[in-house]
């Protein structure tokens, strides 16, 4: 997507749009269809639609991916029958969740139980929108756009504790506040593996953190953070050795046991889109997002569309790693995820805030030879 | 002295070990399955098929579920219509009644050939049918494959299970246990009226009407009115259906054992 943004992609979408109208309704020049606002809001509408299209096709194709890669490592096929090799079956099975019928509980408390869900979704759908997919794809342009995300992305133990509370069931209030208690615990070592990363790069804009990372990708220097990072994000997304908050041998589905149909499918979608807006960050912050080394032959770097082709490779990859940790590993206990979370990864992840730290005073980079670091304090 | 501890019992070992050692497991299998996963695509592909051949063997020599099935599977029934003579042994044999005798065509108009129809969502396999079955007519197959979305298509008309023996599957041994000889039918004969219900309804046609001197009236007493005709059934021929038993007017025909 070179030249062209989505932002320009959307625009020129809208343009067209308004001289089609144009050209089948005759109307004066300067009638409202001239008006800058409304090419502007149509755009912006176009623009929120592309966002929400791609939000949601590729949370469906991750759980497919999911299906598929846990299915072979457990010596199964995954999803087989519905389109080419079970790629329509999460759409079907999405018909079936959205075509149910909603039961409230009795005495469930009606505001929380139902906005729980859609905020959560809403919340999710937001830090997609501003994250960057490319050089072109590039929603949220901020200066502070790394902060807004995982600002937006902390919300989410409040409105699971919301709408766990608001069920009117005691397991759900259990799991909504594992959920809560989990969430908290990881939070801080995930911003500190953060500011490891902020430090080296001297920026919170995702954009420029991708393009410091054009001459040596962050996972080798900060390793450390990287697997504080991954581990963090394992626990905010409660996927399987943290996924206290669903247990389903304990609490029968933690906090959204009451719920089903359509407002179980919007908090399994928000899941998955949260899972992979945590692929994204992992690839954003510590794989180089769209860029590849400068050693790959060119003709896989200029093909069109190429950025978000790699960015999406990496991303699966990523997800890939996450579900190869799901096959693998039991689920920890309540008290040793919180160990874990306030007596291992703090400390870890102070060790990369020093690391960082100390790479950025010497400008070497030891993994790489000595390239000075463009950023610094 | 203490026993020594094997590497996965040792409490004070590598914590990182215990991540990286299931991971690896996993990416064995996940290697492993890559290629072959042990789960087939049924609808599309079964373990009959002939690339299943040879890939599971079981220690007792013959291998089993890959490649065949067991010759007495109890699957769907064949039935051969040509061969059936209504004797009525499959249904009375059937211990969930899921077997009706109905109507073919191809009969003598007078007496209608009837041959077994099979409802299947009754049905046990449990064989006791074949078993029955006098002329091996009717004999199971290793055809398992049944579910439909109807419950009338779960009946098998006498047509339906003549497609299946025209597929000519594998199918159970025919055994045709004839009963012992002991079992016979016998004759009250001062009961029989001699009225040929037996004769004609026998599907073997071993019995045969043979006329027997009318007795001398003696003065005073009245002769029974009756065809002074007699059943003989040659047993070597008869199935021992018991149909004559239940077609005679008289109940004079019973089991018993031939001295």
């Amino acid at each position: 997507m070179s030249g062209a943004t989505l932002f320009s992609v959307s625009f020129d979408i809208g343009s067209a749009i308004l001289r089609g109208i144009a050209s089948v309704f005759p109307m004066p020049e300067s009638g409202w269809i001239t008006n800058p606002d409304v090419i502007l809001g149509l755009s912006a509408v176009i623009f929120a639609a592309i966002l929400l299209a791609a939000s949601m096709l590729n949370t469906i194709l991750l759980i497919w991916w999911e299906r598929k890669l846990l299915g072979r490592i457990m010596d199964r096929r995954g999803a087989m029958h519905v389109g080419y090799a079970g790629l329509l079956q999460n759409f079907a099975d999405g018909l079936k969740l959205f075509r149910k019928n909603t039961v409230q509980p009795r005495e469930a408390d009606s505001l929380g139980f139902y906005s729980g869900p859609v905020t959560y979704m809403v919340t999710s759908l937001i830090i997609f929108g501003i994250l960057p997919i490319s050089s072109g794809w590039n929603g949220g342009a901020l200066p502070l756009t790394l902060l807004l995300a995982l600002a937006i992305f902390s919300f989410a133990p409040l409105f699971i504790f919301v709408s766990a509370w608001s069920s009117n069931n005691k397991y759900s209030l259990m799991g909504g506040m594992r959920s809560a208690a989990q969430m908290i615990a990881y939070e801080v070592p995930i911003l500190l593996a953060v500011v490891a990363v902020v430090i080296v790069s001297g920026s919170f804009d995702l954009t420029t953190i991708v393009y410091e990372q054009q001459n040596y990708w962050f996972w080798g220097p900060l390793f450390v953070a990287l697997i504080v990072f991954v581990a963090g994000m394992l626990a905010e997304m409660e996927r399987i050795p943290f996924d206290l908050p669903e247990a389903e041998a304990e609490l029968v589905e933690g906090w959204n046991t009451e719920y089903g149909g359509m407002l179980f499918a919007f908090f399994m979608l928000a899941d998955y889109l949260r899972a992979l807006i945590g692929s994204i960050l992992v690839v954003l912050l510590f794989l180089g997002g769209w860029t590849l080394p400068t050693w790959v032959p060119s003709g896989l770097t200029t093909f069109p569309l190429a950025g978000i082709f790699w960015f999406m490779v990496k991303t699966y990859a990523v997800f890939g790693l996450f579900v190869w940790i799901r096959a693998s590993l039991p689920r920890v206990r309540t008290d040793q995820l919180l160990r874990v979370g306030w007596n291992r990864m703090i400390p870890l992840s102070l060790l990369a805030v020093f690391l960082a730290a100390v790479l950025v005073t010497v400008k070497c980079l030891p993994v790489f030879g000595c390239v000075p670091s463009a950023g610094g304090m | 002295m203490a026993q020594e501890l094997t590497a996965t019992e040792k409490p004070n070992e590598n914590p990182i070990l215990w991540v990286t050692r299931p991971m690896a497991t996993a990416a064995r299998q996940f290697a492993k399955s890559l290629f072959r996963p042990s789960t087939i695509v049924y609808p599309y592909e079964r373990l009959e098929d002939p690339k299943f051949r040879g890939r599971l063997k079981v220690a007792s020599g013959k291998p089993f579920g890959v490649g065949q099935v067991w010759d007495n599977y109890r699957g769907v029934h064949a039935l051969n219509i040509a061969t059936c003579i209504s004797c009525n042994l499959c249904a009375f044999s059937c211990p969930d009644l899921c077997i009706d005798m109905v109507t073919v065509p191809g009969g003598d108009p007078k007496h209608p050939k009837k041959c077994p129809q099979i409802d299947y969502g009754k049905c046990s396999y449990c064989g006791f049918c074949s078993d029955a079955c006098p002329e091996g007519c009717l004999t199971m197959t290793t055809r398992y494959e049944l579910s439909t979305t109807k419950r009338s298509e779960m009946i098998y008309s006498p047509q339906k299970l003549l497609e299946v023996f025209q597929h000519k599957l594998p199918m159970n041994p025919i055994r045709l246990a004839r009963p012992a000889n002991e079992d016979a039918i016998l004759l009250e004969p001062l009961l029989c009226i001699g009225c040929n219900a037996c004769a004609r309804d026998c599907p073997t046609q071993c019995i045969t009407m043979l006329d027997i001197p009318k007795p001398e009236a003696k003065p005073g007493e009245k002769l029974p009115k009756r065809i002074w005709k007699e059943p003989v059934v040659n047993d070597s021929d008869c199935v021992r259906c018991g149909t004559c038993i239940s077609v005679c007017p008289k109940e004079c025909l019973f089991w018993g054992t031939r001295r």
